[in-house]
């Protein structure tokens, strides 16, 4: 991971990589006729300094791709933004990438901008992702002035929308974890839970072919009406 | 500090891939770099139950996959019977399609998702990188699952071994052991000379040959011990007055194994290694098959059948389980152990029946009659007493007359074997009973209602009395009637086929999704290796084995009689015999642990308790019944 970053700097320093500035970065793309057996989606989980977008931070990022159906671990996000533990508010210390790689106090952007790239704009899924959109537009806006939105879809939608009769024991990653049998390699661990929710995506993925689902955008549909629906019977 | 260091240079899911083939053969031999290049180029798919994940459709075969969570069936069709086998199991760990990525071909087997189903694949050129690259990963996928199966029977070796470090093993050929160019000498010798050429060439045995080199006796230090203790004859006679007549003899070619057998049946303790003209070519004495003394089979079967008291009898049973202990060191088999305990056992019975003879005749000929697993000689540590008496009526006597005499001895037997170690048989099957103390003519009667009539309850009885065999008397009578048995079991059908429906009710240990199924009583998570395990293999190859005319009683015997006779398919027979041999390996391990521990025989086991390795193979096994089972359900369309 470190070593991409490296060489992705070295190469947007070298003025190899075209414009990489924030508005240059590839745009999102909006749920349309996308194959959901085809289409690259994004699987993400932040980890952060505590529960509140407005004044706690993002430390690590972890992401994992899905593409034609399938998680490709080459084709994956791992990175520690910030070691809280350090308590440096500003200069943050992207461990492990020595200082003559990086262009000294732009760490964080530098590895933003990385992301957004790796993104390309792909549809994004998080567990609660609520949360996690609120963290990382703040983030993207706060160091980049980033604005544009990405399409974000919920699993913690997804799952009950395709298993209404599961019986879990609530309604969190672990539950539907221990439901479907996975094992957590590290929970809390943004990549490890990142990888943990792009797995019960696939388990989704496969009912929602069975139910006869083929686009992003009869995806994205469903989760619509099935929120109203919720929102409903929460009236 | 430095590897930990060295570790998060790599994505967490990365590391925890590793983690995860690091749990599997051949992974946990794979180097770490080849592991990374593994997890960082393997794509994670979900299949849920039921979705076919490669089939021949798919054409030649490009990834190669492991199973990260769930099962994989292979399925064939079967054009005969119009139906679907699974023909084999993929759990956690475990790798495919080998042979077809290999070969670069389609795969022959449609391979079907069991449960939610996670597997890891690598693209073809990522698997050539690793099959180049590490040699492990290589010897794994160019030996395919045999592999896998050397491994579990090395580490049963191993682990016994660990008692008694020495690496001889049984199957070796007798010619590695054989001492070439043995001493020999003509039978006109005076004993003299040839103790004389014995010392000279320090050994303790000398083979007496005609000219032709056949060996026509052998004499040994022990012979020349009780000639002069009993002064049968003087030093200066000729040998062949007091050699031991026609020597135990054996091929070049017969293995350590029989070697060991022969001469713990017959109490010797030097073989002659001929060739094909029945030519010397060597000698084999016991110390050299176990350099070890410990290891002391022969001996061991000596001192039980030249016993002068039950008490030494039950001194030595704890030698015959040390003993298994080191056979199973020097790479004997499960099917060659418990031939062995078989042996002692049988050495012990005769035994305790002759020192009764001797003490009390009860003054009319029998035979001893063994049933269920001693019949079958497949006995382990834990057994006990099924047995019988078959007489033949004196003149002028009635059965109830004899069966007076006998049953008092009987008695008495059953008791002092039950000292010995084998337990009193709660079903009361034993000779002592006087429903199994029968004349031949009563035994006739007895199967006729046995076979005739067959009712639920006499099936039960059917994995005891149809495996039957003579330890001690006379066999003639015993074979006569086995005949009879074997010829009206042939001619009825309905008997077959409740035969059949009764060992179809025996189930292998696993549920319909290729869980363990555990026994439900008492005992929670546990299964019960002999029920569970070995007796589907048993009940299921009798009813086959009695239905084709084959006489031998033991399992695995009589499975290679039922190949020659084109009833099993030899690649079934194989896989099956594989099969049962290892669930009777890791049941005899455990025997032996639960000894060490000094905890009382059982053959309930914990699978949690076993390794990864043994857990997989326990469940193939497991599925290989199932696959006996389904032949026995075609055959007799239960």
């Amino acid at each position: 991971m470190l070593e991409q970053i490296r060489q992705w700097i070295e190469r947007r320093r070298a003025g190899q990589t075209g414009n990489t500035a924030p508005e240059n970065m590839p745009n999102p793309k909006t749920p349309g006729d996308q194959l959901l057996s085809e289409c690259r989606l994004i699987v993400l989980d932040l980890e952060t300094t505590g529960l509140h977008p407005a004044k706690d931070e993002v430390i690590a990022v972890g992401a994992v791709a899905i593409k034609g159906g399938a998680i490709d671990l080459s084709d994956q996000f791992d990175l520690i933004l910030k070691r809280p533990e350090l308590d440096i508010t500003k200069t943050v210390l992207i461990h492990g990438i020595g200082p003559e790689a990086l262009t000294q106090g732009h760490e964080t952007e530098d590895a933003l901008l990385f992301l957004l790239e790796w993104m390309n704009g792909d549809p994004v899924l998080a567990y609660h992702s609520a949360f996690d959109q609120k963290f990382l537009e703040k983030t993207l806006k706060a160091e980049l002035g980033y604005t544009q939105n990405h399409t974000w879809m919920d699993v913690a939608d997804i799952l009950p929308a395709f298993f209404p009769d599961a019986l879990t024991k609530g309604k969190g990653l672990d539950n539907w974890a221990d439901h479907f049998g996975l094992e957590v390699s590290a929970r809390h661990h943004a990549a490890s839970d990142a990888l943990a929710t792009a797995e019960l995506t696939l388990i989704a993925l496969n009912k929602a072919r069975k139910n006869g689902l083929k686009t992003l955008r009869e995806l994205h549909d469903k989760l619509r009406y099935q929120r109203r629906l919720k929102d409903i019977h929460r009236i | 500090m430095a590897a930990a260091n060295q570790d998060t240079t790599r994505p967490q899911n990365t590391r925890s891939i590793m983690g995860f083939l690091q749990a599997h053969a051949p992974f946990s031999n794979m180097d770490d770099d080849h592991l990374a290049h593994f997890a960082e180029h393997a794509t994670l798919r979900f299949y849920a139950d039921g979705d076919v994940v490669l089939s021949a459709e798919d054409g030649i075969v490009n990834r190669f996959y492991v199973v990260k969570q769930g099962r994989i069936r292979g399925e064939r069709h079967n054009e005969k019977a119009e139906k679907t086998e699974t023909t084999f199991e993929i759990s956690q760990g475990e790798c495919f399609p080998l042979a077809a990525i290999i070969g670069e071909r389609p795969t022959r087997t449609l391979h079907r998702a069991t449960g939610d189903t996670f597997c890891l694949s690598i693209e073809q050129n990522t698997f050539v990188t690793l099959i180049s690259e590490s040699e492990p990963f290589r010897d794994f996928c160019l030996r395919g699952v045999s592999s896998l199966l050397d491994q579990v029977n090395q580490r049963i070796q191993t682990g016994a071994m660990a008692s008694i470090g020495s690496s001889i093993s049984l199957s070796t050929p007798l010619e590695r052991y054989a001492h070439r160019n043995p001493i020999v000498c003509s039978p006109d010798l005076p004993i003299r000379k040839a103790v004389a050429r014995m010392h000279e060439n320090n050994v303790g045995s000398i083979v007496i040959t005609d000219d032709s080199r056949h060996p026509t006796g052998i004499f040994t230090l022990r012979d020349l011990r009780t000639m002069i203790a009993e002064e049968t004859c003087t030093l200066d006679s000729p040998v062949r007055q007091t050699m031991t007549k026609n020597p135990c003899c054996l091929r070049a070619h017969a293995d350590a194994f029989d070697a060991a057998m022969l001469m713990a049946e017959h109490h010797f303790a030097h073989l002659c290694v001929v060739d094909e003209d029945n030519r010397l070519i060597g000698m084999v004495s016991e110390r050299d098959l176990f350099s070890l003394q410990r290891v002391d089979l022969v001996n061991l079967a000596r001192t039980i059948g030249t016993a002068t008291h039950l008490r030494t009898l039950v001194s030595l049973r704890t030698d015959v389980s040390r003993l298994v202990d080191a056979m199973m060191a020097h790479g004997a088999d499960s099917g060659q152990v418990v031939k062995i305990i078989t042996t002692l056992n049988d050495v012990t019975v005769r035994r305790v029946l002759e020192l009764n003879i001797k003490k009390n005749d009860p003054g009319i000929p029998f035979t001893w009659l063994t049933f269920g697993s001693e019949g079958r000689q497949e006995q382990t540590l834990l057994t006990d007493q099924d047995n019988g008496i078959l007489f033949q009526t004196p003149e002028g006597m009635t059965e109830d007359q004899v069966r007076e005499k006998l049953l008092p001895f009987a008695r008495v037997v059953n008791d002092e074997l039950a000292e010995c170690g084998f337990t009193l048989c709660k079903g009361n099957i034993m000779a002592s009973n006087p429903k199994l103390c029968l004349s031949d003519r009563e035994w006739d009667d007895w199967f006729v209602r046995f076979i005739d009539a067959s009712t639920p309850q006499n099936l039960v009885y059917s994995s005891i009395f149809l495996d039957m065999r003579a330890v001690f008397g006379p066999k003639e009578q015993l074979d006569e009637l086995l005949d009879r048995v074997s010829t009206r079991v042939r001619k009825n059908a309905l008997f077959q086929k409740m035969l059949a429906g009764n060992a179809f009710q025996r189930k292998p240990a696993l549920t319909m999704f290729r869980n363990f199924r555990f026994v439900s009583e008492g005992k929670k998570h546990s299964l019960d290796l002999k029920r569970q395990g070995l007796a589907p293999f048993v009940e299921a190859v009798r009813v086959f084995a009695l239905a084709n005319g084959v006489k031998s009683a033991n399992t695995l015997e009589r499975m290679d009689e039922l190949v020659e006779k084109e009833v099993f398919e030899a690649k079934d027979a194989a896989a099956w015999k594989d099969a049962y041999s290892l669930i009777q390996a890791i049941r005899m391990r455990s025997h032996q642990e639960m000894l060490e521990r000094g905890e009382e025989l059982s053959n309930y086991i914990d699978p949690d308790d076993l390794n990864q390795l043994d857990r997989r193979i326990l469940r193939e096994s497991f599925r290989q019944a199932q696959r006996l089972q389904q032949k026995l359900e075609v055959t007799y369309q239960l």
